[in-house]
């Protein structure tokens, strides 16, 4: 009879766990409390139902705003079998002046069968929140009252730095290549030309007065832009007048190279080589500049 | 006598000739040079300018003052080659005869042969004159005849081209020269023009030029300054760097403006014409008291020789008048000497 009445009750309990529609619940929260005023909130409801049973995910409730201080950001469901992990992520905007007690709000939880549902309810959930600013009365006024936080560290960018530069430098050079080859700059060569002409003109002899000649020739036609005769020299000092104080060199040279090319009997002595390099001295100076 | 003396006192006629010459006709300077130039170097002129700049009476009071015998004829569009040769007419008994025309009436000492308004002339008359001007001879009664002296001076106005005849590029090619005649710039000269009656009855102001009669003379003086003018082997490298320019101007930098250079000219300067700038060019040598040639001796005859020796593309034939002393000026400015 004892043996009869154990295995009745115990079939009796039995049933009773059977018949329950969700296997399993469970909410799962962080700390209560050490909250401030911003925070995000998370909150895991693990629900295991009995089969046939399912989550009607329309009651869970909406993102969005919930109520005037408290935001829920994130709502995901995951479904293994018949588990259900629901993820909740709240935001807190309250701005409290003293630690405050603060409950997110409960819901119900439809699950259905068939036609007829089930209603599980979630339970409110309190925690505390601290506020941001600094309340209490100070002792001292030194020091910042409120201070912004600390800028965020910047990201290297010697490297980017280093690359702009040498692509900068690189373009203004071929910028500048550029610009040679579209003749930007005709007076460039014209300032040296008197130097070529000295340092050519300095290992040649009396023997050579043709070639020595040649080059004062080439020299002022370069200089002139296009071959300068003697009876060009008025336009060639309009255009150029500091060569006007040695006009009288300049009518010699011209003198002297039209006898020795157009005219024959001429004896080269070696004071014209040296007159000569002493014109293209003349020369050399009024084109630095320092005559 | 020894011949520099011959030729320094040769040079002093031709000074004092080109003085006078001056004086007749103001404000030609310029043109009066190149026509002494050209005359002292026995090669023909072409003379061209604006109506009543003084063109005819430039040519006759320098053939005046050479002296020599002297004929002029008009260009007109009916003048046929036979006017030139000969004319027909009765005479008093009434009888048919035939005379000599105005090349032939003086034979061989025909000296200074002015045709005037040439470009009025037919092709055919060109032609006449272009064996006249180049061989110094022409056929006619079944013989030739020889001009050993003849000078052509021609000249033609640019104002008009209805009814004319453009010259052919053979006969342009055998002047010498072709001078352009512009009304003269200052305004002394201008008012003396205009105000002083001098200068109103040209037949009297040409009369007054003094012939210095040294017209026969000049073929024998020609040979002895072409010969004695030296020139060295720098000056030929000159010239024939010239010459080329005006066959290929882009070769030597030339370069005009709205012009494609390689397409620019149908045909350079010819063999004839350099060989009459280098004469030009000792002659200008000689005047300058100079016994060689130097680049500016050609610079200086270059424009008057060249000029009308160069034949344009026809595509940009139109603008001639502006394209070529430009095409000119850029060989002179690019081409260097030594």
């Amino acid at each position: 009879m004892r043996i009869l009445l154990i295995m009745v009750l115990s079939l009796l309990g039995c049933s009773g766990s059977i018949d329950e529609p969700v296997s399993y619940f469970n909410v799962e929260t962080p700390r209560p409390f050490g909250y401030v005023n911003g925070d995000e909130i998370p909150q895991r409801i693990i629900i295991e139902t009995r089969s046939g049973i399912s989550l009607q995910p329309g009651s869970l409730p909406a993102k969005g705003q919930i109520n005037r201080w408290l935001n829920l950001n994130r709502v995901t469901v995951k479904q293994s079998g018949q588990r259900y992990q629901i993820d909740l992520l709240y935001q807190v905007f309250y701005a409290p002046l003293e630690v405050k007690s603060l409950t997110l709000p409960g819901f119900t939880v439809q699950l259905s069968q068939g036609e007829k549902s089930i209603g599980q309810s979630i339970p409110a959930w309190t925690f505390t929140l601290s506020p941001l600013r600094e309340l209490v009365v100070r002792q001292s006024e030194q020091g910042e009252y409120m201070r912004p936080d600390s800028p965020p560290p910047l990201l290297a960018n010697t490297q980017a730095l280093y690359g702009l530069a040498a692509s900068l430098s690189i373009a203004v050079l071929i910028a500048a290549y550029l610009g040679y080859l579209y003749g930007c700059y005709p007076n460039m060569p014209r300032r040296t030309v008197f130097k070529r002409a000295l340092r050519k003109l300095a290992g040649l002899s009396k023997a050579d007065m043709e070639q020595a000649l040649t080059l004062v020739h080439q020299a002022l036609n370069s200089l002139n832009g296009q071959p300068l005769f003697s009876n060009q020299l008025g336009d060639f000092y309009r255009r150029n007048p500091q060569y006007l104080q040695i006009n009288a060199q300049l009518a010699w040279f011209f003198n002297y190279s039209n006898r020795y090319f157009f005219s024959d009997g001429m004896t080269v002595v070696a004071q014209d080589l040296q007159q000569l390099k002493e014109l293209c001295e003349q020369c050399r100076k009024i084109e630095r500049g320092s005559r | 006598m020894n011949i520099d003396t011959q030729l320094t006192d040769w040079r002093e006629q031709a000074l004092q000739f080109e003085q006078q010459i001056n004086q007749t006709v103001i404000g030609l300077q310029p043109a009066v040079r190149n026509i002494i130039l050209a005359v002292f170097a026995r090669g023909h002129v072409l003379l061209e300018g604006n109506v009543g700049v003084g063109k005819t009476t430039l040519l006759r009071a320098v053939a005046q003052g050479l002296g020599g015998d002297y004929q002029r004829i008009e260009g007109t569009i009916d003048l046929m080659p036979a006017d030139l040769i000969y004319y027909t007419y009765l005479n008093e008994q009434g009888r048919p005869c035939v005379d000599p025309g105005p090349l032939l009436k003086h034979g061989d000492t025909l000296a200074t042969f002015f045709f005037n308004e040439i470009n009025r002339a037919r092709p055919q008359v060109h032609a006449l004159l272009l064996r006249a001007m180049a061989e110094r001879s022409i056929n006619a009664f079944n013989r030739d005849y020889h001009f050993p002296h003849i000078q052509v001076f021609a000249d033609r106005n640019r104002v008009e081209k209805e009814e004319t005849f453009e010259l052919p590029a053979a006969a342009k090619d055998r002047f010498m020269m072709e001078i352009n005649i512009d009304m003269p710039r200052g305004d002394t000269e201008l008012d003396e023009l205009m105000f002083n009656p001098r200068f109103h009855d040209t037949d009297q102001l040409v009369a007054g030029v003094a012939s210095t009669g040294i017209y026969y003379r000049l073929n024998e003086l020609a040979q002895t300054l072409q010969q004695r003018i030296q020139t060295s082997p720098k000056l030929h490298a000159y010239a024939l760097s010239l010459w080329k320019a005006t066959h290929q101007p882009q070769q030597y930098g030339v370069q005009l403006t709205d012009v494609e250079m390689p397409q620019l000219l149908m045909a350079g300067a010819s063999p004839r014409g350099m060989s009459y700038l280098i004469r030009a060019a000792k002659t200008r040598a000689w005047l300058e008291h100079r016994d060689h040639v130097l680049p500016e001796d050609l610079q200086a005859v270059f424009p008057v020789c060249m000029t009308h020796r160069l034949f344009l593309n026809p595509m940009v034939a139109y603008r001639k008048e502006q394209l070529l002393p430009e095409l000119i000026k850029g060989i002179l400015d690019q081409v260097a000497a030594p």
